[in-house]
């Protein structure tokens, strides 16, 4: 028996993992590096989502920046509308695009409450609608994938065209911190720090919920086989929108808190680059664990702040080279290594519920 | 009027018709073979069925009810269960989830998020392990069971389906002697209880479980009978049993 797939051991990694994560504001003073820690939050949690829709749907998404950047403008939309008041009704940078009124579709995001709820429905329904075409299809594997990958450019194109609306190339970059009445959430403080925090721990332990559940079974078994579990008469359709579409609200959240955290959102969040890089986290911490995609994606985020001055413009060679190196030698990521290390340490085989020894001798996964 | 009946059944794919006004009925509670030389169209008969492909014409009635070119899932709502020619199980997960997947009680994605255990599943589990005979492999990854018993644990997720009918494609490919008495034995438990339609290549096995054969050729219906009418007729043997078995 390998500790690794013992359910316990693995909710005290889960618990020791986000304590040391919450403890981490008590020993740094410098609120820089904070608001940088907490923007590893945002990439763990699209890393999370990542692990979900590929690690556990085996659905290669490469689009996961369509979510997270249509969540990121409508939070980027809202906090704008919040500093903008009845002498200055217009974000300055539509009158230097020379528009005179508000667009229609900016109006609900006068209401912080109403434009968040638009920031993470929106994209989640772009999400089911765009799944639910291509999955009722039978559209999957490297298919759907080049699929995510042409509507990510087209969404980039399109916010980048419509320069009045949006900005375009520059983004917007909303004056003040996300205000909830008269609390403002300053990006820095620690405050900031924990709720994107919770909100990944939330969104982990709801993950991991999830995969044990009998959807999560299925969704697993519609990696390894779509074709068959039809045949048991599950709707396959159903479970690949409904598992891609979660992971698009994971990506939306994590949108939202971008924006809350550096107040700045430009097309470069749907950049194919970034999307892509989601999926390299995941790959390379380990897509079929949920902690260790979010590891993966603290890694090589960490790797980039600190090492890509060093390395500069060779720093994606870098990063390309290393995935290499784990899709060749590490399959399963980091995860997969802490699996086969802690495999050589078995424990003893305690009796189960089929009280059968015989189990001994075959090779259990892992073993 | 028969269990599963099936009228004038015809599949082109492109201009190549591969099922040509093909009619049978199934009585409820038999075990019938399908047998026919490879091309006969068994394994596309078993497609048209289970919905994996739509016929060009034609009508297939199931307890009276039409489920011509229904989708796979709904056919199999309806209480048809499948095991295919090539075993497919899914590999990495253990014998006990890819039983447990099987049991697909319920089946809406929203409402499984929620649902951590099925009432009922433990109880059938045991029944379809006892049957199946993988008590000692439940919690090994499929991915290493043997092939013998990859078919099993096959026919085991058909059973826990507790389909009203089981279609079954080649069960005994690649089996051993041993392997093979043990299915059989399956088999004849299984059909007390089910209503069976089992397309086989190994005769001795069609002898032993068949209850009635029908046989196929060039996608139409050549002869139905029992056995020892099917192994007289004088055309089956010139198509069919021909060399081998003569």
């Amino acid at each position: 028996m390998n500790i690794y797939h013992n359910a316990t051991a693995q909710w005290l990694a889960y618990g020791v993992f986000f304590v040391l994560l919450a403890v981490v504001p008590m020993f740094v003073d410098d609120s820089f590096l904070l608001n940088q820690f907490a923007t590893y939050g945002v990439f763990g949690l699209l890393a999370l989502s990542i692990s979900l829709c590929w690690g556990f749907g085996g659905i290669l998404n490469l689009g996961q920046g369509i979510p997270f950047g249509l969540g990121a403008y409508g939070m980027a939309m809202t906090m704008q509308m919040q500093s903008q008041d009845a002498s200055n009704p217009i974000p300055p940078f539509m009158l230097n695009n020379s528009l005179d009124h508000l667009p229609w579709f900016w109006e609900p995001f006068r209401h912080t409450a109403l434009g968040i709820i638009l920031a993470l429905v929106v994209p989640t329904l772009f999400c089911a609608i765009f799944g639910g075409l291509m999955f009722r299809a039978r559209v999957s594997g490297p298919f759907f994938a080049i699929m995510t990958l042409a509507m990510l450019s087209a969404w980039y194109t399109l916010i980048l065209d419509v320069q009045p609306y949006t900005n375009g190339a520059n983004g917007i970059t909303p004056p003040g911190a996300l205000k909830f009445g008269d609390y403002a959430i300053d990006p820095y403080s620690p405050v900031a720090y924990w709720s994107v925090l919770a909100l990944l721990a939330v969104a982990t332990v709801g993950g991991r919920l999830m995969t044990r559940s009998r959807f999560g079974l299925v969704v697993q078994a519609v990696r390894g086989d779509a074709e068959r579990v039809r045949f048991l008469g599950y709707n396959v359709a159903g479970y690949e929108t409904t598992i891609y579409t979660i992971a698009g609200f994971i990506a939306a959240v994590a949108g939202c808190c971008w924006v809350a955290l550096t107040q700045y959102v430009s097309p470069a969040q749907l950049d194919t680059t970034f999307s892509l890089s989601m999926v390299i986290w995941a790959g390379i911490g380990g897509r079929l664990s949920l902690i260790g995609a979010i590891i993966g994606a603290f890694l090589i985020q960490g790797a980039q702040s600190y090492l890509g001055d060093t390395f500069l413009n060779t720093w994606l060679l870098v990063l390309g080279g290393f995935f290499i190196l784990v899709v060749r030698f590490l399959p399963k990521g980091l995860a997969g290594l802490l699996e086969t290390i802690l495999g050589r340490f078995p424990l003893p085989q305690r009796g189960n519920s089929n009280g059968n020894s015989a189990q001994r001798l075959y090779p259990q996964p892992g073993e | 009027m028969g269990f599963l009946e099936i009228k004038q059944l015809c599949k082109s794919f492109d201009t190549t018709p591969v099922i040509n006004d093909f009619s049978i009925e199934i009585v409820e509670l038999t075990l019938c073979c399908l047998v026919g030389p490879n091309g006969a169209g068994k394994t596309t008969t078993m497609d048209l069925i289970t919905g994996r492909q739509k016929p060009t014409s034609g009508q297939i009635l199931f307890c009276e009810d039409d489920i011509t070119g229904l989708d796979e899932h709904v056919i199999a709502r309806r209480g048809i269960g499948r095991k295919f020619q090539v075993p497919a199980v899914f590999r990495d997960l253990t014998v006990r989830q890819n039983l447990e997947v099987a049991y697909s009680r319920s089946t809406n994605p929203l409402k499984n998020i929620f649902r951590f255990s099925d009432p009922g599943f433990v109880q059938k589990l045991e029944q379809v392990v006892a049957q199946a005979g993988l008590s000692e492999r439940l919690n090994v990854e499929a991915g290493i069971l043997s092939h013998g018993e990859t078919q099993w644990l096959e026919i085991g997720m058909v059973l826990m389906q507790d389909p009203r009918l089981l279609l079954l494609d080649e069960p005994v490919a690649g089996m051993t002697e041993a392997e093979i008495e043990k299915t059989v034995a399956i088999f004849k438990e299984l059909k007390k209880t089910n209503t069976l339609v089992v397309v086989e290549h190994d005769m001795a096995f069609v002898r032993e479980i068949a209850d009635v054969v029908t046989v196929m050729h060039m996608g139409s219906l050549l002869a139905q009978g029992p056995i020892s009418e099917i192994e007289a007729n004088a055309r089956v043997r010139e198509v069919y049993l021909g060399e081998a078995e003569a």
